[in-house]
């Protein structure tokens, strides 16, 4: 058996050493294994781990596997569907932005359709993994926009698959539209299959999985993973998303959290390999050819970001700094670029896409955490008319309570002692209440008419407060929920 | 849950409570991580900079919790 211990050894510490040290400048990891990939490969001076990358295929391979079957096996599938249709709104409105913005892009550059598709999916969706570690450190979790990140990244995640099963198709060189389009029907339909047992299938498969011993449960399905990723390859449908849709199927059974336990190592390791993998690939005589289309892309990600961002504050009444957060937090390239490089390379496209991506992932993952951890200088520039014309927002606060729509207080304080419409109408009230957006006074729920209510389903002004003495409470409509007095007062 | 505690869900992350102590700007948040680490989040200014933000594990975050329950704790 012949076999470079010492080259994998070393490719491996290193990756793992660069990595600690971006760590402590608050770098995300994933562009450091790359970077580790590119200084111990072949085609940089110095010391050359592996002279022939492809010795490391079946490892990284395994490393693509076990990344996606663990993002499945974690995909959080009931918080995302009872997380409501604003945030479907909000993740098509970035996934159509950014992945039409790279469409566009990727046409402009003229280096072929199949590479334009690829470069779409690298540029339009975002590092799941890097978002989450940037809103941890940023000490962020308890900002009002959070939940709405954290939704965008993961139906991204979501998208991803249905992306792959589009790309693959479309990269395995269909010679006529008929068959591309019959292999995009495979395709899908394999899809559907895949949903349908993890939707109906599950409990035999968790059967066969479930033993009382952790090594069996772990070999077992580290063999069932890898058997669905090949046939899933076999059919034309990528290694990817066989290994996705599986951990979909596992996470609904009842080894779900065993399964997380044991795979959790093996993908840190094998998928260091991965991204290592990729990085030794490519050819750093290349990268001077790429640097201008690289540093359009970012510009161009930076700015269909920053409005998607946008958009997603308007759909969610969030303010300037929720806006900037949004746009600006979700602006990490990692992992799904560099498997999407790799099934191109794999396809034989373009041999500029390698390192386009490599260095294009590099610089976002410099630039992110910097933009992201400046976002309020953002959200001094967004002009209010952008999120809605008749709210004036308090722009650099951003809500920690439950209630989104705190800034859109606009009046506090009333002289008004009747509700005008009762009177009006002759009728009596039991309680007043003061719209806080328009400042109308109405009666309350206890009454008989209850013209607050009324309002708001009028007007969709989202909170009112109690005019009751020494009540001192304000209730948000739309969250369902009291709320406390606005961070960063409106009061006028 | 009880009055002045609300959930939310993080997607991926864990779910966020918000506890409101009803004094002025105190406010605490605590998001439990699928992971079971916690990241307890305490505000004592208005606005939406953490005063002080710790992760716990959860053995930690037990220890703590019994001692902020008053349970009866030795060593």
């Amino acid at each position: 058996m012949h076999a470079n211990l010492i080259g994998l050894g070393a490719l491996i510490l290193v990756a793992g050493l660069l990595a600690r040290l971006g760590r402590r400048m608050g770098l995300p990891t994933v562009p450091f294994f790359m970077l580790a990939g590119i200084l111990l490969g072949p085609s940089t001076a110095g010391p050359v781990a592996f002279e022939h990358p492809e010795d490391l295929d079946i490892l990284a391979l395994f490393g693509l596997v076990v990344l996606l079957f663990h993002l499945g096996l974690e995909f959080p599938v009931e918080q995302v569907l009872g997380s409501g249709k604003r945030l479907f709104w909000a993740a098509g409105a970035y996934i159509g932005i950014n992945i039409g913005a790279g469409l566009g892009f990727g046409f402009a550059l003229g280096w072929g359709a199949k590479e334009a598709f690829v470069i779409a999916g690298a540029v339009g969706i975002s590092s799941s993994a890097i978002a989450t570690k940037l809103l941890i450190e940023m000490r962020r979790l308890a900002n009002a926009e959070t939940p709405v990140i954290l939704g965008i990244i993961v139906i991204e995640d979501l998208f991803l698959a249905f992306y792959l099963a589009l790309l693959s198709p479309i990269l395995s060189g269909a010679t006529s539209a008929g068959e591309l389009i019959l292999r995009i029907g495979i395709s899908f339909g394999y899809l559907a299959v895949l949903f349908a047992v993890a939707r109906w299938g599950a409990k035999w498969i968790g059967r066969a999985l479930d033993t009382r011993e952790d090594e069996l449960v772990a070999i077992i399905m580290v063999g069932l993973v890898v058997l669905i990723a090949g046939i899933s390859a076999e059919i034309g449908v990528s290694d990817a998303i066989g290994a996705l849709m599986i951990g979909l199927v596992v996470a609904r059974t009842s080894i779900r959290e065993r399964a997380e336990r044991i795979i959790v190592p093996l993908r840190d390791v094998f998928a260091a390999i991965f991204f290592v993998a990729f990085g030794t690939s490519i050819d750093v005589g290349e990268i001077g050819s790429v640097v201008v289309p690289v540093l359009i892309a970012v510009g161009i990600t930076v700015v269909t970001n920053v409005s998607a961002g946008l958009i997603t504050a308007r759909l969610f009444g969030l303010n300037q700094r929720g806006a900037a957060n949004v746009g600006l937090t979700v602006l990490g390239r990692g992992e799904f670029s560099l498997i999407l490089a790799t099934l191109a390379i794999g396809a034989g496209l373009d041999e500029r896409i390698g390192p386009f991506i490599a260095l294009y992932v590099l610089i976002l993952a410099v630039l992110a955490p910097i933009l992201a951890a400046n976002s309020k200088y953002l959200a001094r520039i967004i002009p209010d008319r952008l999120l809605h014309d008749r709210w004036r927002y308090v722009r650099e606060e951003t809500i920690s309570t439950a209630c989104t729509h705190l800034d859109r207080i606009q009046i506090t304080e009333t002289d008004e002692e009747e509700c005008a419409e009762c009177v009006e109408t002759g009728d009596t009230w039991v309680q007043l209440r003061m719209c806080l957006t328009c400042g109308l006074v109405a009666c309350c729920d206890d009454s008989k008419n209850k013209h607050s209510t009324a309002h708001y389903e009028d007007s969709r002004h989202p909170l009112i407060r109690s005019l009751q003495e020494g009540d001192g409470w304000q209730y948000c409509y739309e969250d369902q929920s009291l709320v406390r007095e606005p961070a960063g007062s409106a009061r006028s | 849950m009880g009055k002045g505690v609300r959930i939310q869900e993080l997607p991926g992350l864990g779910t966020r409570y918000d506890v409101d102590l009803h004094s002025g700007s105190d406010r605490v948040s605590i998001v439990v991580g699928r992971d079971g680490k916690r990241h307890l989040y305490v505000f004592t200014t208005a606005g939406d900079e953490p005063t002080a933000v710790i992760e716990l594990t959860e053995e930690q975050a037990r220890k703590i919790g019994a001692v902020l329950a008053g349970t009866f704790f030795v060593d």
